[in-house]
Parts: structure tokens; C-alpha cells; sequence
């Protein structure tokens, strides 16, 4: 049975309003599932807890901007050498955004936990130093360990509701080909209990099937494909185009007060459909542009 | 000679940008047999790691955190560190990967750090100014930077060297260096072997053994240590002598700017 849906269709039928966790894909500028970001904003849908990969950027400041977040679990949202994240930043010093402060190896090994049933994650000795697990006791705990009696760090199971999730290519039925670098989308689509997929373009399973090893998320996994060529626009997407950033850098100018980022979100996003901004902001001639740049 | 008993020394050679100087800088800490690890927006340790496996240390190995490419071969190095031409590389492993091999301690010998605030003891920190619940600044978050704790050497740079980023005591430790000095630090019992350098546009620091307290090593040409006493926010340990930092050789400068032929670190 095919699972490629429209946009529309994915967000409405697998992201509930009010989705308790909700997982963002891709790194830094890389790989954000921005279409399915976008579409979740048109529909307005309340996000309980966001969950980053490490290191989350627009993928989890536009739902911020959007007014739609009320928590998240997250080891860095930010522009990496662009700047800081401005609608996290201003939510967080404004109080209206509760943070649950992660580290890479939490959110990491607290992923594992959740895709393999494990009651907890037991985290490398030394991370107890840190403030983080101090700052986010809901998250992390010290432990004894029961094989040598001392106190460890222990991390609570991440298991997303939902996932959004980029990948280059995948078929039908959700077998799907990371383009490049893995970041940690292939552990969140393992951890996830539903796993929406975004997709530069479906092939037919033939293609797919020639490289089993390198199909690195199988369709079992996954609920939902949608394709959407340049959809991680303004973010890269590995293997098809790059960062657009002097699209990013616009949305940072505008972004750095609360009524800009407003005008950012009915703009770009509530006011358009994704066709039209994809048009508009990533035509196909730009994408290949970039391409051959390569 | 110290630079402090002569003043500003000499002007600085051949248009040589801070940020090349310290690529160079951080290339002479690594070392032939060093595995080294490096996270977000690193262009200059990449640059430094290629620089230092082309001259002196060519058995070095390092992973571009984020893509974790393996050595990779840049010209142009990049800005960000997920950036699909970090995986034009020897090979690419996935940061669950990296992660898991962080955690394991004795495969990488060297992390890079950096942090909005830096402290005496070389405790960094990227998650707040200000109050963990009420920040005047919030930063992005911690990333890998807890794993500090369990890294053989940790090496510091940031562009920032002011009072402001160079603070007595970190708001919040996310990355973790001597801690309160020699007495907690003794007490933690981590198993790494804490921060090692410290590279900044003004110059570069080491840490005092028996205070654990970041301690000046050489000023760069054409800065005072009254200049650097001055940028940093803290009492800084400086010796009698203070030497300037050596000048990159030609063939040095010559492949920094053939590794980094995109100029990204021209412009600092």
C-alpha cells in the first residue's frame, strides 16, 4: 500500500494538535524537514514538547516564532556561524518557553532507549559534572549502578510521538536513502511511533532495492511520505542543494524582534501554500543553480 | 624577552589575519598520535587539524562533528560543521557513532571547545548569561560539550577574547575544565585530562599546574599583556616573561590559506 501523501494530508492525518512529542530532523542548516515544518504552522498545530536532534536551527525556531511550542528538549537550537536562534532566545528570556536543557550524548543515547525499549540510558561517567542534568532533573537522574555500587547518570527514554523526518529519496512504501550524513534522523525514525517522511523525490523500489545496506530506513518504520523537491529550502538538503543563506540571514534580520518574526511567519508560511513559497523563495532553477556549483 | 617590558612588539607580518594565526596556533598543539573531535561552526580547528597532518603530525586523525567525516580534506574548510563537503573525507562514520565513541574515552585524545563564557579554570559555557531560569542571554545549548569531562585534552579557541566572554566563574557549566581548581578537581576524579590550551585573537593561554588557573603563554605580535590583562575578566596568571607567539612560517601560511581557500578565516 502506497504511503505517499499530499503535505496537506501528512500533517492533517499524523501530526495531532497538541502532539505530546514532537521530533525535528536534520543539523544545523542541513537537512530540516522544513515543508513539513511549514505545513505544521498553516495548521496550526500545538506542539506540547519539541524534541531537536542535537542541534536544532529554523526546523525548531519557526514553530517557536509560530507561537506554537510550549516545551522543548534540546541540546542547541541556534544558526551555528549565522548567530543565535532569535525566537528561542526571546522566548526562553521571556519565561514563555520552558527549556529542557539536553546533551548530545542524552538526546542521543536517550533515542536508543526509546527505540530498543530500555528502561533508561546510562550515560558515561563525567557528564554528572555538567549543570545540565542539575538544570533538567525531569530528564536525568543519578543512579546506582547495580554492577559496581556508584552513582551514574541515567537519562529517561525519548520516545516522539512523532517524527518529521528528511530523507533524499525513498519509495511507496517508506524504504528511504539518507543522501549524506546521518545526523541522528535515522535513530529518531527508530525511536519514533509514527515517522513522517519528507522526500526530494519517490523512486520506484527497483531503485531502491539495489542498495539494500544503504536503504538506511526501512518502510516498516514509516507512515507517511511526502515529496516535495527543494522542501528543506532555506536549509540544505544533502546530495541536492545548499543552505540559502541570505534567505536565513533575512529571516534573522526579521526574526530579531517578536513583530518581525511575525511577519516572517504570515509571509512566508501561513500566508502562502508551499508551492507558491517554494516558487517564489527556491525556484527549481536556483536548485539547480546550486547544484552544479557542486 | 618579555613583550611586557618592551610594550606593543613588533607590527604584525604580512597582513596575517587572527584567525590564521590561530589556526596555526591550535596546529601546534596537535600532536601525530592525537584523534581529534570537533562540533559546531569549527571552521578553525579544521583548518588546524589539516594544517597539522600536512606538516607534523601526518598520522593524525580527526572527525568533523555533526557530518563526522574522517579527515576530511576540505580546500575550502567550511563554516558549518554539517555541511555536505565535510563528507569529502577518508570516510564518514554516523554521529551515533561519534557519540558512542565519545563515551567510550580512550579513542579521542583531543576536543575542541569554546563557549560565550570561559572561565579561570577553563569551565565553558554556551547555554546562558545570567540566571539558568531566567537568562539575560540564552545561547544555544551545551552539545557534546559535557563529554569535556572525559577527553584526553581539551583545546579552547574562541574570536572573543573580552571580559565579558573571559569570566572568574562560568553562569552554568556545560562544558567542563579544572572546576573550582585543584581541590574539586581532584575530588571529580573525571577521567580526562582537562583543558590544555587556550587560543584567542590576543594570544594564547595554558593553565597554571599548581593552581589550575589559566596562566598567559605568549601574547601574538603587536599585543600587550597589558592589553590582554585588560580583555580578560579575570586575574590571569602571568609569568615574567612572556614571550610573543611565533610568527607562521611561509610554507605554514602558504597551506592555511590553500586549506582554507574559501577565506573564511580572512575575515577575523
Amino acid at each position: 500500500m502506497s504511503k505517499v501523501l499530499s503535505l496537506h494530508d501528512a500533517v492533517e492525518r499524523h501530526v495531532p494538535d497538541g502532539v505530546g512529542l514532537l521530533a525535528v530532523g536534520g543539523m544545523h542548516l542541513q537537512n530540516n524537514p522544513m515543508a513539513l515544518v511549514r505545513e505544521a504552522v498553516r495548521q496550526q498545530r500545538r506542539i506540547r514538547r519539541l524534541l531537536t536532534s542535537p542541534c536544532g536551527a529554523l526546523n525548531a525556531d519557526l514553530l517557536i516564532a509560530a507561537g506554537l511550542v510550549d516545551e522543548i528538549a534540546t541540546s542547541y537550537v541556534g544558526f551555528e556561524h549565522l548567530g543565535l536562534a532569535p525566537a528561542f532566545r526571546r522566548a526562553v528570556e521571556s519565561g514563555s518557553l520552558r527549556v529542557l536543557e539536553c546533551d548530545e550524548a542524552y538526546i542521543t543515547h536517550g533515542l536508543g532507549a526509546g527505540a530498543g525499549g530500555l528502561p533508561f540510558a546510562a550515560l558515561p561517567v563525567g557528564l554528572e559534572v555538567s549543570d545540565v542534568c542539575r538544570a533538567n532533573p525531569e530528564s536525568y537522574r543519578l543512579v546506582e549502578d547495580p554492577f559496581t555500587g556508584t552513582q551514574v547518570l541515567a537519562g529517561a527514554p525519548l520516545r516522539p510521538d512523532v517524527a518529521l523526518v528528511h530523507a533524499s529519496e525513498a519509495d511507496v512504501a517508506g524504504n528511504a536513502v539518507l543522501g549524506g550524513a546521518h545526523f541522528l534522523d535515522r535513530v529518531m525514525a527508530l525511536a519514533a511511533r509514527t515517522v513522517v517522511l519528507q522526500v526530494e523525490r519517490v523512486v520506484p523500489t527497483e531503485q531502491i532495492s539495489r542498495h539494500p545496506v544503504g536503504t538506511t530506513i526501512p518502510g516498516f518504520l514509516v507512515h507517511a511520505v511526502v515529496e516535495i523537491p527543494g522542501g528543506c529550502h532555506p536549509t540544505a538538503s544533502h546530495g541536492h542543494y545548499r543552505t540559502d543563506e541570505e534567505h536565513l540571514r533575512r529571516y534573522l534580520s526579521l526574526a530579531a524582534s517578536a513583530d518581525g518574526a511575525q511577519a516572517y511567519v504570515d509571509d512566508y508560511v501561513r500566508g502562502t501554500t508551499e508551492a507558491e513559497y517554494l516558487r517564489a523563495q527556491h525556484p527549481a532553477e536556483a536548485r539547480h543553480a546550486r547544484e552544479e556549483l557542486r | 624577552m618579555s613583550a611586557a617590558g618592551r610594550g606593543a612588539s613588533d607590527a604584525p607580518g604580512a597582513g596575517v589575519t587572527s584567525g590564521e594565526l590561530m589556526a596555526v596556533e591550535l596546529a601546534r598543539q596537535l600532536r601525530d598520535d592525537d584523534v581529534a573531535v570537533m562540533g559546531t561552526a569549527s571552521a578553525l580547528p579544521q583548518v588546524a587539524c589539516r594544517l597539522a597532518k600536512e606538516t607534523h603530525a601526518p598520522d593524525l586523525w580527526f572527525v568533523a562533528g555533526g557530518t563526522c567525516g574522517v579527515n576530511p580534506h576540505l580546500a575550502p574548510a567550511v563554516a558549518s560543521c554539517c555541511d555536505e563537503d565535510l563528507l569529502r573525507a577518508d570516510t564518514a562514520v554516523p554521529l551515533s557513532d561519534v557519540v558512542l565513541l565519545e563515551g567510550r574515552g580512550d579513542v579521542f585524545t583531543v576536543f575542541f571547545s569554546g563557549g560565550l563564557q570561559i572561565d579561570a579554570h577553563g569551565n565553558c559555557n554556551l547555554v546562558c548569561v545570567g540566571d539558568w531560569g531566567r537568562p539575560s542571554l540564552r545561547g544555544p545549548g551545551t552539545v557534546g560539550l559535557p563529554f569535556l569531562a572525559r577527553v584526553g585534552r581539551v583545546l579552547i579557541y574562541t574570536m572573543s577574547h573580552n571580559p565579558r566572554t573571559f569570566v572568574e566563574r562560568v553562569d552554568f557549566l556545560g562544558g567542563p575544565g579544572f572546576l573550582d581548581g585543584p581541590a574539586s578537581w581532584e575530588a571529580a576524579g573525571l577521567p580526562g585530562g582537562g583543558p590544555a590550551a587556550v587560543v584567542t585573537p590576543l594570544c594564547t593561554m595554558g593553565f597554571d599546574p599548581q593552581t589550575l588557573r589559566m596562566r598567559l603563554e605568549t601574547v601574538h605580535r603587536g599585543v600587550t599583556v597589558e592589553q590582554v590583562v585588560d580583555a580578560t575578566g579575570f586575574e590571569l596568571v602571568v609569568p615574567a616573561a612572556v614571550p610573543v607567539t611565533p610568527d607562521p612560517t611561509e610554507e605554514e601560511l602558504t597551506m592555511v590559506r590553500r586549506i582554507d581557500s574559501g577565506g573564511l578565516l580572512k575575515g577575523h
